[in-house]
């Protein structure tokens, strides 16, 4: 196995296999590690502009990532929207939460190095996390340089290799063979978005799933009720 | 399962609703709640309780999880108070409920410290070969090295050390001090015994053996009232709070009870839905204002001419208007109004002299014992004088006639004693009495009737009841031709109503009708008034004053000695329930008699060269009819007459080292004690031998080793603590002026240049680093109260409480006992070379409550050294002891019970009785030592809860057998049957192990004037009116006069108002501290120190939880209108200065305090964020930084019945609140931390640039 098939063919399903089982183990044995561990509390200069950009950033690319790959092609054919206009759209939208999640985060990295609190009360991974979701979204970013130029040239071959390789592991057939042709920055950039997964539930990313959506819809008052347990 | 699975679980989430949709139930997995109730779960609970002075006493459950202690609550088991009765409990406040804190806070000493400088010293030493003891001898020798490590105290500089190292420097210094100045320049500082007793005596058994001085507390704390031994001969005895309950009428004036009181306030507040009237009397609005009905808002220090006032209401309405049955007929029988009183001439006036005696008549009255001592009333069923039963003559040398009952001593036949002789007078003439009110005459005269009486000397001498030398002192016209007040509106007469108006600011009207109602109320209940006081009124110059004002009020109305009547007097003033138990253990008189006591107050004022700088001239303090013989002395001075006249204790007794007495004696040719006291008496009279007072700054005199235990002397009860800095330990200090009016003093040598850094080595004992603990030499690491076995007891409540090993001793942390035990093991072994067996002189005053108190009759004061009597030891000059001193038996004599308790047996005031069965008794349930030895087969000691159990198995009030030995016979003296007072408890006996289970109620014991009962609460006085025992008193009876010489040149033989004293460290300010202040906007106010919430003496307001709170460290209150005036505002750096020192902190603006006061609460540390005071150059100090102890006369008397030394009995009170300052504000930018490093230049800087001397 080539090491091209090994970090685009087995390695997405490693990493997806350790985020859902991590997630899952540690949700059962770590309740009370299953938290955001925020800092602010600690230190909240900056934080309403940092904080926001960073979240607002990171929201829109997942989705739009989530979105713009998942969805079938046809789908978007059928809104009428033409590969190059879908190009375009991931250009600008990816360019504008990308960039508020760069300064965003890049804000957070200097914040969690230099603010002393916040430094005291840091672990090696709530660094190495935001520094690496920075990365990841700088090598996201740096994709544009290339996909601009392919966009200007009405070229939309790499884009849909993309969302068919992204759609292979999703259908559990992947084909690395794929991304045979594509840019290493993209690449580069595909392999830290997955390991991002892969850290995830060793990190406080783990609140992502936690995300209070269901407060939505709660009734004003829950009975929970008691059960005597015989162990 | 699995907390994911049973999320997934969709569609039967929602069980059932209700309310429409609004509410629903699921089964979701609760097993989250676990980690709250896990917060909670814990592996045991053990009972202990907190040793500080806040006297709560309190019972607490300590909470033990995975080894540490994880919290406390309150324990609920209190044994139940008697129908209609509030129960005691919950117990406990806040700061019992935060001390689990310290036990891991950065605060805790883990390990014993020592100063680094130091330490090389001594190691560097060791290494040339020397011994301990040399290897210290070579430190001390050499000024040099002494000066290295003294000089840098209170700078930091501790280093780790280890128990070994430690133990055997202090023994090293121990003995050395020993054996080059005396074992009496060795001194230990430890409060309040009842707080916990055990480690109070591990110190202080070490210290009586070695022949250590243990100095005195109550007195220093200045908690000690005067007034109550002076009046009723008794330290102090007050009602348990419960008894507040039984009150119909309350007047609270200078204790802040929910403060202060935490746990018993309830008791005052329950009264009220009694129907007990409460009347507050504070400057401020204080917290207990509150609850009262009536608030007195009376300025501060005038609070006794605000009693006079009263006192002349209820005197005039009760017993001059009309003549109330129950009020007469106790006066007549517990008070001394009845007592006849000789007048003197004085020009064409008189003065009132001393009591009549039995001694004054022909053939003494029929009295062969004691006549001098036995005073005399008139018999209005015989028309005659007679010597009642119960006068202090009747005491010693006779039994079954010291009592209350109303009998002729002579012939035992009923008498009623005349208060009056208004009705049969022979005659009418004026008396002078002395006045002290500003701006008003200096004497009052005043008519009173008389009797002329033909004396055995074949004089004619007039004579008159106290009772009508009294009512005219009051100023209530009687008809006698002087004019006096006829109406409370005559403000022109001094105590009526409207007078009192003028110096309290209390409207008359209210001061009238409380006076009134207070006595109204006393006589349709039979004296249930009663008077809370504290710290707030007792720590002026003439707390005596205050406290007598009370006093008589309370005597006017028949309240002391009543359930629910009384005064109660809450100041630091625990209860040592066993003390008969325990005071042979912790001064070691089961092997040595008599132990060394000192009173601290004049020990400091002394040695820490205060008396240097007094600038309180005693002649201004005299009356105006005072024959004083002394004018011209200084204050100090009247403290070296009293020593020399064996009134107060001294340490260092003489100007050479007591076992170089003996042995010079011996080789004199002294073969027993008495040859050595011949000796000494000759050396003495001769001047070769001088008491060490007398030479005070010389250094054979300096004290050299001081023990700090269970206290923190120099940050809290410090008076002059910037003077301790100076001249005691010789650290940085911010005294702001030169001491040299001690120049003129007419007793002391005067030395030129005050000595500095008079300790060799300061050792602090532990478990908390506070400013004490920065100024030492080496810090130990102690047990805290949840860490040891120990007993604590409290006048709160009657119950006996243990302190409970909850885990134990953190880190290298030992018990005191264990920490004293290991001390004198080491001193032991190196004694044996050093030191041997030897021979010590103990210079011990008359004490009280022996017949030593029969010393000097008539209160005459006569002064061997100016000719006016011979030197006789224990009569007219201290009492000359040789003690053994078996050095090298130390440890040996510290872990076991001594042979003397069989020997000699036990007593307590005054009773003796036997206690071969109680040691027989403990040999079986301690075990006995079994090592070879002086100590084998004796009970043993070695163990913190045998301690326990010897005390409470020889203390009257936890031993049933005890209890029926003492009071058996004191039955035998006063002639009366007590035993109903502890039949049903005879066979009782309280262990250690018993009080762990619950709280025991304690029997009722001689000890004490109270009783324990389901009848009555316990009550101060009760014995005295119920069992007839007299008080302590020269008469027998509560005083209104007191007839020393002393005491009424200070015009004080009848209590009067004295406005509170000009200490002057305020006003002509020494030049440096003159051109610091100038330009700036400042305020003079009086400063005053109350007792804080947070921090007693050695409880603490470093809490983290109570900085973070409020403020974050040291802070005083001031006006609101005054601190706008000159430009502070709330949270200001202000610093309040005077010739003293100063202290640096933060300002809290209150509409609460009133004007010309600044309220810094006790306690508050320069260990929290402190910054330096730019006035001194030096850290910005402590509360006591800006005050000076002063001392009084009147209390360094002794010898004369009641007025004879004790310790922590009389003696000198350290007062404080005099004191004025001067406030300031510090501006942000100005705040310099002194964070530099030690320079040179700095270390050698010790005083504030400009101070020389």
């Amino acid at each position: 196995m080539s090491l091209h098939d090994l970090v685009f063919g087995a390695y997405p399903y490693l990493a997806g296999a350790i985020f859902l089982l991590g997630s899952w183990i540690r949700f059962d044995r770590e309740q009370y590690t299953w938290k955001a561990d925020s800092s602010q509390l600690l230190s909240n200069k900056n934080m309403r502009l940092a904080s926001n950009l960073f979240h607002v950033g990171i929201l829109g690319i997942f989705f739009g990532h989530a979105g713009g790959m998942l969805l079938p092609h046809s789908w978007f054919l059928a809104m009428g929207i033409s590969d190059v206009g879908h190009q375009y759209i991931a250009i600008y939208a990816g360019g504008i939460f990308g960039v508020m999640c760069l300064i965003g985060a890049a804000m957070l990295v200097y914040r969690r190095v230099t603010n002393v609190r916040v430094k005291a009360v840091s672990r090696n991974r709530d660094t190495f996390v935001i520094a690496w979701l920075l990365a990841t979204v700088a090598l996201g970013l740096s994709t544009l340089l290339v996909s601009t130029g392919h966009a200007a040239h009405g070229d939309v071959s790499e884009m849909i290799a993309l969302t068919e390789y992204v759609k292979s592991i999703a259908t559990l057939s992947v084909d690395p063979s794929l991304l045979k042709d594509v840019s290493p920055i993209f690449k580069t950039h595909m392999f830290f978005g997955m390991t991002v997964f892969l850290i995830f539930p060793f990190t406080r990313l783990v609140h992502v799933w936690s995300v209070p959506v269901t407060y939505l819809t709660r009734a004003y008052q829950i009975v929970r009720v008691k059960r005597i347990r015989m162990n | 399962m699995s907390h994911f699975l049973d999320r997934l679980k969709y569609f039967k989430k929602v069980e059932s609703t209700y309310s429409g949709g609004h509410g629903i139930v699921t089964s979701e997995d609760r097993q989250w709640e676990d980690t709250y109730r896990n917060r909670w779960r814990h592996d045991k609970v053990v009972r202990s309780t907190h040793g500080v002075n806040c006297t709560g006493g309190c019972s607490w459950k300590i909470y033990v999880k995975n080894g540490l202690v994880a919290y406390e609550m309150q324990q609920t088991d209190y044994p139940r108070t008697r129908d209609d009765m509030p129960n005691h409990e919950p117990r406990g406040c806040q700061r019992g409920a935060s001390f689990s804190w310290y036990l891991y806070s950065p605060h805790r000493i883990k390990y014993p410290l020592v100063r680094g400088r130091m330490v090389d010293l001594y190691r560097k030493e060791k290494a040339s070969g020397k011994d301990p003891v040399a290897a210290w001898e070579a430190i001390q020798s050499d000024p040099e090295k002494r000066k290295k490590y003294t000089a840098v105290r209170g700078l930091g500089g501790f280093v780790r050390a280890d128990w070994e190292e430690m133990t055997e420097i202090i023994a090293a210094a121990n003995i050395y001090t020993i054996k080059k100045w005396g074992p009496d320049r060795i001194y230990g500082f430890s409060p309040i015994p009842a707080m916990s007793m055990i480690s109070y005596a591990a110190g202080s058994r070490y210290l009586s053996l070695i022949g250590g001085a243990c100095g005195s507390f109550y007195d220093w704390y200045c908690d000690l009232p005067a007034a109550s031994p002076q009046v009723w001969g008794e330290q102090t005895d007050v009602p348990e709070a419960a008894d507040w309950y039984n009150s119909k009428y309350l007047i609270v004036c200078g204790a802040n009870l929910p403060m202060t009181r935490t746990p018993d306030a309830h008791f005052a507040i329950e009264s009220r839905y009694n129907g007990t009237k409460v009347v507050s009397m504070a400057p401020d609005y204080a917290e207990y204002v509150k609850f009262a009905d009536l608030w007195m808002p009376v300025k501060q220090g005038t609070d006794s001419a605000a009693f006079m006032a009263m006192g002349h209401v209820a005197l005039k309405e009760f017993h001059i208007n009309k003549q109330d049955p129950y009020f007469t007929e106790y006066t007549r029988k517990y008070t001394d109004l009845p007592m006849q009183i000789m007048l003197e001439k004085n020009g064409d006036r008189y003065v009132s002299g001393r009591f009549l005696r039995a001694s004054d008549f022909d053939k003494n009255m029929g009295e062969t014992n004691n006549p001098e001592w036995k005073t005399v009333v008139y018999d209005a069923k015989s028309n005659a004088f007679v010597v009642p039963n119960g006068s202090v003559g009747f005491r010693w040398g006779e039994e079954g006639k010291w009592n209350l009952l109303e009998k002729s001593g002579a012939d035992q036949s009923e008498i009623e004693a005349e208060l009056s002789c208004v009705d049969s007078k022979d005659e009418v003439v004026a008396v002078d009495f002395p006045h002290f009110t500003p701006d008003e005459s200096d004497t009052l005269t005043r008519n009173i009737p008389v009797r002329k009486l033909k004396l055995a000397s074949g004089e004619e001498e007039l004579v008159c009841s106290v009772f009508d030398l009294q009512v005219a002192q009051y100023g209530i016209d009687r008809g006698l031709g002087d004019n006096l007040a006829t109406s409370y509106d005559d403000e022109n007469v001094p105590y009526t109503p409207a007078w009192a108006e003028k110096v309290t600011g209390v409207k008359r009207a209210d001061l009238e009708r409380t006076g009134r109602e207070f006595a109204q109320n006393a006589s349709d209940t039979k004296g249930k008034s009663m008077v809370i006081m504290g710290a707030a009124i007792n720590h002026w110059y003439h707390n005596d004053m205050g406290y007598r004002s009370i006093m008589n009020l309370l005597h006017i109305c028949g309240c002391v000695g009543q359930s629910g009547g009384g005064w109660a007097h809450y100041v630091g003033q625990e209860k040592l329930r066993p003390q008969a138990g325990w005071a042979p253990i912790a001064f070691g008189l089961d092997w040595n008699r008599p132990p060394r006591h000192m009173n601290s107050t004049t020990y400091w004022y002394f040695h820490t060269d205060q008396w240097r700088y007094e600038k309180v001239d005693a002649d201004d303090v005299l009356g105006s009819t005072a024959k004083a013989k002394y004018r011209g002395h200084q204050i100090g001075d009247y403290n070296v007459v009293s020593q020399r006249l064996g009134w107060l204790p001294s340490a260092p007794h003489f100007n050479k080292n007591p076992l170089d007495i003996v042995k010079e004696a011996e080789a004199a040719g002294a073969t027993d004690e008495a040859g050595v006291s011949k000796y000494l008496v000759d050396q003495l009279k001769s001047g070769d031998t001088a008491f060490a007072i007398e030479d005070i700054d010389a250094e054979e005199n300096f004290p050299r080793n001081l023990f700090v235990w269970r206290a923190n002397l120099l940050g809290c009860s410090a008076k002059g603590h910037e003077y301790f800095l100076k001249h005691l330990v010789g650290a940085q200090n911010g005294v702001m002026q030169e001491g040299v009016a001690g120049k003129d003093s007419k007793e002391i040598k005067w030395r030129e240049e005050a000595p500095v850094g008079k300790l060799d080595l300061m050792v602090d004992i532990n478990f908390r680093l506070n400013s004490t603990g920065a100024y030492s030499d080496i810090i130990l690491p102690t047990a805290t109260w949840y860490e040891k076995a120990d007993l604590n007891t409290t006048d709160m409540h009657p119950f006996v409480h243990p302190l409970g090993k909850a885990v134990d001793p953190a880190f290298e942390s030992k018990s005191d006992w264990q920490i004293f035990q290991a001390i004198a093991k080491k001193f032991s072994e190196l004694s044996e070379e050093h030191l041997g067996t030897q021979k010590d002189l103990v210079s011990l005053p008359m004490q009280h409550d022996t017949p030593m108190a029969l010393a000097q009759p008539f209160g005459e004061v006569k002064d061997w050294k100016k000719g006016e009597c011979d030197l006789i030891p224990g009569k007219t000059a201290p009492l000359f002891k040789v003690v053994e001193r078996d050095f090298p038996n130390t440890y040996k004599k510290f872990t076991s019970v001594g042979p003397l308790m069989n020997k000699l047996g036990n007593n307590i005031k005054g009773i003796d009785w036997n206690t071969d069965l109680e040691i027989e008794q403990l040999c079986k349930l301690n075990g006995v030592i079994t090592d070879e030895g002086i100590s084998k087969g004796r009970p043993q000691l070695v163990e913190d809860v045998a301690v326990c159990d010897t005390v409470l198995q020889m203390a009257p009030e936890t031993n049933g057998e005890v209890a029926h030995k003492s009071w058996s016979a004191l039955s035998k003296k006063t002639g009366v049957d007590h035993s109903h007072l502890y039949e049903g408890r005879h066979e009782e006996k309280i262990r250690y192990h018993d009080i762990v289970a619950q709280p025991r109620k304690i029997i009722t014991a001689p000890t004490w004037s109270g009783i324990e009962s389901e009848e009555v609460s316990y009550n101060a006085g009760y014995t005295n009116i119920h069992e007839h025992i007299p008080f302590r008193t020269l008469t027998g009876r509560a005083s209104f006069y007191l007839d020393h010489e002393w005491m009424r040149d200070f015009g004080e033989g009848l209590c009067c108002y004295r406005p509170p004293q000009d200490l002057g460290a305020h006003k002509n300010l020494p030049k440096e501290l003159a051109g610091k202040l100038k330009g700036k906007k400042t305020l003079t106010l009086n400063w005053i120190t109350p007792h804080s919430k947070w921090g007693i003496h050695s409880s603490y307001q470093d809490n983290l939880r109570m900085l973070t709170l409020f403020r974050g460290g040291p802070y005083f209150w001031l006006n609101e209108d005054e601190a706008k005036s000159i430009g502070i505002k709330d949270n200001d750096w202000v610093e309040a200065v005077n010739a003293n020192g100063a202290t640096v902190a933060r300002v809290v603006i209150s509409q609460r305090v009133p004007e010309g006061m600044a309220i810094m609460y006790h306690a508050q540390e320069k260990n929290v964020n402190v910054p330096g005071s730019n006035t001194t150059g030096k850290r910005g100090g402590i509360l006591n930084s800006v005050t000076k102890v002063i001392m009084k006369p009147t209390n360094m008397i002794g010898g004369y019945a009641q007025l004879s030394y004790s310790f922590n009995y009389y003696g000198t009170v350290g007062s404080q609140r005099d004191e004025h300052v001067i406030v300031h504000k510090i501006e942000d930018a100005d705040v310099n931390w002194l964070e530099g490093d030690l320079t040179p230049q700095r270390e050698a800087q010790l005083n504030p640039p400009g101070i020389n001397n």
